[in-house]
């Protein structure tokens, strides 16, 4: 279970990216984040396991307090916390397999990694992992030799390295055209509902919310302003959370 | 708000000092302009000491104090025309400080004309043929004693020479014959001394030269030089008197020249290879020490980052020659010295660009492997590193040849390669030879550049 407690980040420019969010995400849930641009849904991911630092507030999952972590225990929270992002962040000149393998790092001894020595096993799970995304065939290719879809599925099997409890995907599909979309996000599904892997997702569509999500939050200018299930939002709550001028987009 | 101020103050402020007229008016700037220009021209009155000067000083320091009086009662002055006076003015100087002489380059054409085809056709420096030389040689007693010696006995079937008189006295005029010599050959005449010292004989200012004819045979007059000290001219000694043909035969090989400038070119080559390679792998950990985006983490990290980049710019801003200059003083003259030079320069050169090129990594992947729970070193193995080696490569072979027409340079200070024997051949005004050297090194870093251009255009 992570809980998270009068979140707030503040930049130091000034920018109030999340002001005061609090809400609770069970263990095999698929939770949605939606909101315009801007409105805080990165930042709350990347707070959850701190590549970027909450300036207060508290994390806690299954009790421990992320954001009191020091920096070890903080490297083995992260192990377990898989995270995609919209532009795949792939090392571009590095082989698909040398990317899929850098999702273990955190397991492996500095030293090791720094001859690039990976154990059989590891090389084992890292083709399973392929093969779970349908990419085994393009293990030895480079990764920006493959198409944008290609490369976030290379992502996912990154973050399956980690053998991860949580899944933090940060618009992982705004890339992306609608198919390739689905099928990305199917891959998520099935990693929530075969592998129980909790999932927390930032999308830009409600149709996609609703599709995949089993609960959605709505963040508008860094503020929690919806929390419940995807039926629940009407054209009240969608006026709400987009703004008077918004117009529904359906992605199917 | 200038109506507060007294006119009359201003313009005695600024009589006073210069400029602080218009200070006290609130026009700092103004007034920090007159206070230059009052002593640029000021300084220049004291170095060249011309009384034009001191004139146009008095005005400017006059006009200073009316323009400041004007100001305060709301008026102005034009300005734009003494201010453009002066920096004519500035220019003037510096005009005859340089000794600018445009004519020159019209008058000199004539002088460069044997060094500059010297250097473009170094040709005849490059190579050269063996030499076969005829010889006839006579004794000559000098001056004549009582028991003049008899001619020396001439070889059967070879060159041989017949001189008019076996002694002779200092300046007397003597007649030279020869025959079997090479037909239709320049010949020269040489003279050796009673110590065995040989020299070209010269009359009238030139080397005496002769042709043969179609025989074979010639007929010369010479002179009998003073070839001994002034106070043993009196002493009857023994001389020789040598004529020489010569011509070249067999084929042509690369001269000592072109071997000595070979050999150079190699060292210069090897030492931009081992500077460029001592340069990279000193500059490759300090490029991460001087990355900001890696090194902004802690303020311990921050004052690492800007403690090193200024090194590396003091270090960048000291020219190579100047370091070579160092180096020779530290190590004594040689390749090692110029070796050491240039590797401290491109240290400092590629830990800039290299950091730079870190600097302008995509950010991504660092963010994606620090969140799979890896240490700061396994992200920059695997996120940076990846990134960076196809930049590195190219900025180190860009170096390298950098580095190469450095070393030219390098020598002249005595820091080994090629610039050595450049410089040497220039100032013994031997060009044929400073020509060899010029195309060698013309070559050289033309294939450099060409192949490093074309390996940057692979990897970036």
């Amino acid at each position: 279970m992570l809980k998270i407690e009068h979140l707030i980040k503040v930049y130091e420019d000034g920018t109030r990216a999340l002001d005061d969010v609090s809400f609770t995400v069970q263990d095999g849930e698929f939770l949605v984040i939606i909101g315009l641009s801007g409105s805080g849904k990165s930042t709350l991911l990347r707070c959850i396991n701190r590549l970027v630092e909450p300036t207060s507030g508290r994390i806690l999952w299954d009790g421990t307090d992320i954001t009191a972590a020091s920096l070890d225990e903080l490297r083995r929270i992260r192990r377990q916390i898989g995270m995609i992002f919209q532009q795949f962040n792939l090392v571009k000149r590095s082989s698909v397999l040398t990317n899929v393998l850098s999702g273990r790092l955190g397991y492996v001894s500095s030293w090791r990694s720094l001859i690039g020595q990976f154990s059989r096993e590891d090389m084992q799970r890292a083709r399973r992992n392929l093969e779970r995304v349908g990419i085994a065939d393009k293990a030895n290719n480079r990764a920006d030799a493959l198409s944008g879809g290609q490369q976030q599925r290379v992502g996912i099997a990154r973050a399956l390295m980690q053998e991860p409890r949580l899944m933090l995907a940060d618009e992982p599909v705004a890339s992306l055209d609608p198919s390739t979309s689905h099928s990305v996000l199917q891959y998520l599904e099935a990693l929530n509902k075969q592998d129980g892997v909790t999932i927390m997702c930032s999308l830009h569509f409600l149709s996609l919310a609703r599709a995949y999500g089993t609960r959605i939050i709505a963040l508008k200018d860094g503020k929690l302003v919806f929390e419940g299930l995807p039926a629940e939002i009407d054209e009240d709550r969608f006026k709400q959370i987009y703004g008077e001028d918004a117009v529904r987009v359906e992605i199917l | 708000m200038n109506r507060k101020k007294n006119p009359l103050l201003a313009g005695l402020l600024s009589l006073f000092v210069p400029g602080l007229g218009q200070a006290y008016l609130g026009d700092r700037r103004l007034g920090t302009t007159f206070l230059t220009a009052v002593v640029v021209i000021g300084g220049l009155l004291v170095w060249k000491n011309a009384r034009l000067l001191l004139f146009v000083l008095l005005a400017f320091w006059l006009l200073g104090a009316w323009d400041a009086y004007r100001r305060a009662q709301g008026g102005k002055t034009r300005l734009a025309i003494p201010f453009l006076l002066a920096a004519f003015l500035v220019y003037a100087v510096a005009w005859q400080t340089t000794e600018i002489a445009p004519m020159k380059l019209v008058k000199g054409v004539g002088d460069i004309k044997p060094l500059v085809t010297d250097i473009l056709w170094p040709i005849p420096a490059a190579f050269t043929r063996s030499e076969v030389v005829e010889t006839a040689r006579d004794v000559m007693q000098v001056p004549c004693s009582d028991t003049p010696p008899s001619a020396e006995p001439q070889p059967e079937g070879k060159p041989q020479i017949h001189v008019s008189s076996n002694c002779a006295a200092i300046g007397e005029r003597i007649t030279l014959t020869g025959t079997g010599f090479r037909p239709n050959w320049p010949g020269e005449v040489w003279w050796e001394n009673p110590i065995g010292q040989q020299f070209f004989v010269r009359q009238g200012g030139q080397y005496l030269r002769f042709r043969t004819d179609a025989q074979g045979s010639f007929q010369i007059e010479t002179q009998i030089p003073l070839a001994v000290p002034e106070d043993m001219r009196n002493r009857p000694q023994i001389h020789h008197i040598e004529v020489r043909v010569h011509w070249p035969e067999g084929p042509w090989r690369a001269s000592q020249t072109l071997e000595l400038t070979i050999a150079k070119i190699l060292e210069t080559i090897f030492l931009a290879l081992m500077a460029t390679t001592f340069g990279i792998i000193v500059a490759f950990p300090i490029s991460f020490l001087a990355a900001r985006n890696l090194m902004s983490f802690s303020p311990v990290s921050l004052s690492i980052y800007y403690t090193t980049r200024a090194i590396l710019n003091i270090t960048r801003s000291i020219e190579p020659l100047i370091w070579a200059i160092i180096f020779v003083v530290w190590v004594g003259l040689g390749p090692f010295a110029g070796t050491m030079a240039l590797a401290v320069h491109t240290i400092a050169a590629l830990g800039k660009v290299f950091s730079e090129s870190i600097e302008g990594i995509d950010t991504g992947p660092i963010e994606a492997i620090t969140a799979t729970g890896a240490n700061r070193l396994q992200t920059i193995i695997y996120a940076v590193v990846p990134q960076i080696i196809p930049p590195y490569i190219a900025w180190s072979v860009y170096r390298w040849d950098i580095n190469v027409r450095m070393s030219t340079i390098i020598g002249m200070v005595g820091g080994g390669g090629i610039g050595f024997l450049l410089i040497q051949w220039i100032r013994l005004l031997r060009y044929e030879d400073a020509g060899v050297a010029v195309w060698a090194i013309a070559i050289v870093v033309s294939i450099l550049d060409y192949s490093s251009s074309k390996i940057r255009e692979r990897l970036v």
